[in-house]
């Protein structure tokens, strides 16, 4: 009886990409006034490049209903559209983000039970709770989602916080959703795990995960023949004691859902390639940093690959003209071909034919493009890049067929640049994600910036700052006092042509990211301006948004010298 | 879905190719004064290695073509040291948060990259026992590991078909955990109670399955599985050496009746400071014991110790071997051998059985290592002067016949991973290797509980 509605939930879970497409859009009533007037657009005379080596020149794209209504040099543009002039715009498929927490809140950690037994502690505690789903993390709310979304990605395989087993993930479109249910493709698509022990209870570290991990396998097999067996005749059977951990496995041990190992090392690799050929799941390694040892064994077995986007910074070598002993030369000689191996291994993978995805688990998101441009510049071709970024992680996960190109009927997630995606000096205009359009203002560049900024530690925003927003209607200046009242900060702006004294309220400052909004009324109605940005030195960086209107440009700053 | 299982089994069975492709050298070490351990010491003699083995030992040996020639006039040729009680290449030691773990092993954490691995190379050492910590009274399973540096995946270190071998402990350490979390054992009469729970509650678990393996019904239904209780019963059966952490003869004692009751046999007892106690009662047992030469008085347990333990051990017929648990000490095992003739005069073959061919027999190895003979692994470490002697230098040591360590050919830095992002300052000869890491991951304790017990 339970296998029968097992079964049948699995062919249900199968129909789920079609069931949110129809979702998205019946979803659009909106009291609010947010939406836009049409969620049809057509990207005219662009270039479009519906997959790495795949370029329409001077062609059309148009977005419907969310998806990709058609494309080429010959469209007819619907009445409804919204049309772009995409000239000397580029048009790539949305980004896929093969294993990430975007999206998800970082839960509360369990407290430490006074009475722990530490042998044997309760599963919330030793991290043991494969059945708890991402969705249950997922918040509209959370920084990740846009962070990730303005670099280019619209798709993300959104996996929990946890410790050894925190649970499964879900795959996630980066659009402008009001309930987190509208952002999803499919739940329960994956069992996610890592080498994070209990702190000071059973499994503390990787001995115990490794055997506990053997042990939950190896149950959950037994259980689930019971189960089948007791599904298909009860009679005189001793009925199978429910276990939630247990029943999580068992679309595991029936290898009908992957394990998403977050292993970054070598040696976490290979523990998890261990436990696979022991007990036979299908892995998917995630978060991998250091793949260049394993190519050979990578690519003769069926292991599915994320590597991660964070690189190590490139070391500092002593200047030619410095006076350092010959052993310190050869040291940091043998560091950089470390350093080499990281950046090189993209390349070698892609020599070896094998195919990848890329993971932003542990990077940092502003990272991320400069980090593409460095696996490029070390041997890694823009194809497959691009690939790794959209088709090749599309097949990985299993959705090439709803996303992952630009081709007709498939999800419209679109990239818009002002370039080749991966030149430097490229910007991103536009995201697509589901059929939702994301504007991206043309940020001038620091001279000389290369995104470290001014290396001088902030020691404070008290004073007096010269600002300037870029709006629609041009230019606008002012100046913003911020004062410091005990642990708290206020200020006040003031617009250079005239207009009233704004307070700034709701300021905060954590971590060198600045934050404030302001109002103003706009014919009868309250407009609120929320800036935020980060602090470098005595830089301001930031980005103004008026949610009413979903529009947003930037807002940049510098502190006058108090002399 | 048929399709997709052969291309499993196709693709694991090309796993377990690539893991069989350690290298195996051939070599002709020639003229050298060989220790053969077994056979005494033979003068201007060669040795031929063919394949990773020991092919011909003789006088004036052909060299075959295309093998390399090592001219060892004046040298001294052995078989490759073996430390019984090591805890380098380990990238964790215990799963200390509970006092019985038979279910997790080292083999899940063998860390290749451990600089260790090749200092211990320098000083002659071609294998090791990689042992779980002390900090429960039925620890890890261990692993023995061919130190074949340079390889990266852990497998290319396993001593293949090496026997398992499990950690247990006594006395201070495991009462220590005890204590401090408040469960049991936390005195050695505890520690005694755990040790014979856990063998019935194995044995329970042992009828349980069989009752299940033995049941014809198709709808049988499978007893809980426990990884924990079936190297329990693997233990029961034989199956598991016994490598038992060890300091006072009464709770060496107990040990031994308690596997006496439970008809366990391959027992060896490690540190085991007051052995020679019940040295007689030992070579009874059967039971090896795996010593320190001169190591004690840093706890309470052992402050009653000897520096003849292993001399007397030895002249009652027990197996004893002097290890190192240190990964400074693992460096100069043949001082450490060699101290055993000031204090016991033991002969040069008896001294030098204590860092190979003993170890050997106490890892159920030596139908493989632990002396040169034809047949045997070509594990062989060549020495400047003769190993016993205070200024004997270690010069090549060889794996299977393979060269890992060469003096001539030495780099400087010989580190198989170095993170970019450190700094050069960090680059020094200490590190926590060479730090005791029996209890790493247990709760520590202060001074005054140590001598509170």
């Amino acid at each position: 009886m339970k296998l029968h509605l097992r079964k049948s939930i699995f062919r249900l879970l199968a129909l789920l990409p079609l069931l949110c497409i129809s979702l998205g859009l019946s979803a659009q009533s909106d009291p609010s006034g947010e939406s836009p007037a049409t969620r049809t657009y057509a990207i005219t005379n662009a270039t479009i490049v519906q997959a790495a080596g795949d370029t329409l020149m001077n062609a059309t794209i148009v977005f419907k209903n969310g998806l990709i209504r058609s494309l080429g040099t010959d469209v007819s543009i619907p009445g409804d559209a919204e049309v772009i002039d995409g000239t000397d715009m580029f048009v790539y498929p949305g980004f896929i983000d093969g294993m990430s927490y975007t999206g998800a809140v970082r839960p509360d950690s369990p407290e430490r039970p006074d009475d722990l037994f530490t042998p044997d502690p309760p599963n919330d505690y030793a991290g043991i709770t494969p059945e708890e789903q991402v969705t249950s993390q997922l918040s509209l709310e959370e920084n990740s989602i846009e962070d990730l979304r303005e670099i280019g990605f619209t798709v993300s395989h959104t996996v929990p916080y946890g410790r050894m087993l925190p649970g499964s993930g879900a795959l996630l479109l980066l659009n402008h959703a009001e309930h987190p249910d509208e952002m999803l493709i499919q739940d329960n698509v994956s069992m996610y795990t890592q080498f994070v022990g209990a702190p000071g209870a059973y499994p503390g570290n990787t001995l115990g995960i490794m055997a506990k991990f053997r042990d939950l396998y190896r149950n959950a097999t037994y259980s689930r023949q019971h189960a089948e067996m007791y599904a298909s005749n009860p009679a005189g059977m001793e009925r199978p004691t429910r276990d939630r951990v247990m029943e999580a496995f068992y679309p595991v041990v029936s290898n009908e859902k992957p394990i998403f190992y977050n292993a970054s090392s070598s040696l976490e690799a290979r523990r998890a390639i261990r436990l696979k050929n022991d007990l036979g799941f299908t892995l998917v390694l995630g978060n991998l940093e250091e793949g260049w040892g394993m190519i050979d064994e990578l690519k003769s077995s069926d292991i599915k690959v994320f590597m991660s986007l964070e690189l190590p910074d490139e070391p500092e070598n002593a200047d030619e003209d410095e006076e350092v002993t010959e052993e310190v030369r050869e040291l940091e000689e043998r560091r950089m071909e470390f350093y080499t191996k990281h950046v090189s291994q993209f390349g070698e993978m892609e020599k070896a034919g094998i195919k990848f995805g890329f993971s932003s688990i542990d990077a940092n998101s502003r990272d991320i493009h400069d980090n593409l441009r460095t696996m490029i510049a070390n041997g890694l071709s823009e194809t497959a890049a691009l690939n790794a970024l959209t088709r090749d992680a599309a097949e990985l996960l299993g959705i090439s067929e709803i996303t992952g190109s630009l081709s007709e009927g498939m999800i419209a997630n679109a990239v818009v640049a002002n370039g080749p995606i991966f030149d430097e000096d490229t910007q991103i205009r536009m995201v697509f994600a589901d059929g939702d359009k994301f504007d991206y203002e043309i940020r001038e560049r620091r001279s000389g910036g290369n995104g470290n900024g001014d290396a001088t530690a902030t020691s404070g925003i008290e004073g007096t700052w010269r600002y300037t927003i870029e709006s629609p209607q041009g230019e606008q200046g002012g100046t913003m006092v911020i004062e410091k009242d005990g642990d708290d900060y206020t200020g006040t702006l003031t617009s250079d042509d005239g207009a009233p004294d704004q307070e700034m309220e709701n300021l905060t400052f954590v971590n060198n990211s600045l934050s404030f909004d302001f109002s103003f009324d706009g014919g009868g109605q309250t407009i609120t301006i929320v800036v935020v940005g980060t602090v470098t030195g005595t830089e301001y960086d930031a980005e103004a948004s008026i949610s009413a209107f979903n529009v947003s440009f930037p807002l940049t700053a510098y502190k006058e010298d108090p002399q | 879905m048929k399709k997709f299982n052969l291309l499993i089994v196709l693709m694991l069975s090309a796993v377990t190719m690539l893991q069989a492709q350690v290298p195996k050298g051939d070599v002709l070490i020639k003229n050298g004064t060989v220790l053969t351990v077994t056979n005494g010491t033979l003068e201007n003699t060669d040795i031929l290695v063919r394949d990773g083995k020991i092919d011909r030992i003789g006088k004036n040996l052909r060299t075959p073509n295309g093998v390399e020639e090592i001219d060892a006039t004046g040298l001294f040729v052995m078989p490759g040291i073996i430390d019984a009680h090591s805890h380098i290449a380990g990238s964790a030691i215990n799963e200390g948060t509970s006092q019985v773990t038979s279910e997790v092993s080292m083999e899940d954490v063998v860390d290749p990259f451990d600089i260790s691995i090749y200092r211990a190379l320098a000083g002659g050492v071609t294998s090791i026992h990689l042992m779980h910590g002390s900090a429960n009274v039925i620890g890890g399973q261990n692993e023995t590991l061919k130190l074949r540096y340079g390889f990266t995946n852990p497998d290319d270190l396993r001593f293949e078909g090496a026997p398992r071998t499990i950690k247990f402990a006594l006395g201070e350490n495991p009462t220590r955990g005890g204590r401090r979390r408040g469960i049991q054992p936390q005195s050695r009469m505890g520690v005694e109670a755990m040790l014979r729970n856990s063998f019935n509650e194995a044995l329970e678990y042992q009828k349980k399955w069989e009752a299940y393996r033995a049941d014809n019904s198709r709808r049988k239904v499978a007893p809980e599985y426990s990884l924990r209780m079936e190297t329990l019963v693997d233990i029961l059966e034989g199956e598991v050496l016994v490598h038992c952490h060890s300091y006072r003869a009464d709770e060496i004692y107990m040990l031994m009746k308690v596997f006496q009751d439970f008809g366990i046999e391959k027992l060896t007892f490690q540190h085991a400071n007051e052995a020679y106690k019940v040295a007689p009662e030992l070579a009874a047992f059967g039971a090896g014991a795996s010593v320190f030469s001169d190591w004690w008085a840093y706890k309470l347990e052992v402050y009653y110790s000897t520096a003849y333990n292993a001399a007397i051990l030895t002249n009652n017929g027990v197996t004893t071997s002097i290890n190192s648990d240190s990964g400074e000490l693992i460096r100069h095992l043949f001082h450490e051998a060699a101290k055993t003739q000031k204090y016991g005069d033991l002969t040069d073959d008896e001294a030098l059985a204590l860092i190979t061919l003993n170890p050997a027999k106490q890892l159920g190895i030596d139908n493989r290592v632990g002396s040169i003979e034809e047949g045997k692994d070509a594990d062989i470490a060549i020495f400047d002067s003769h190993p016993l002697d205070i200024y004997a230098i270690p010069l090549m040591t060889f794996v299977d016949g393979v060269k890992y360590f060469d003096k001539a050919t030495d780099e400087k830095d010989q580190r198989l991973y170095i993170d970019p992002e450190s700094s050069i300052e960090v680059v020094q000869i200490f590190d926590r290797e060479t730090q005791h890491r029996c209890m790493e991951g247990a709760d520590l304790v202060d001074f005054f509980e140590l001598f509170n017990n």
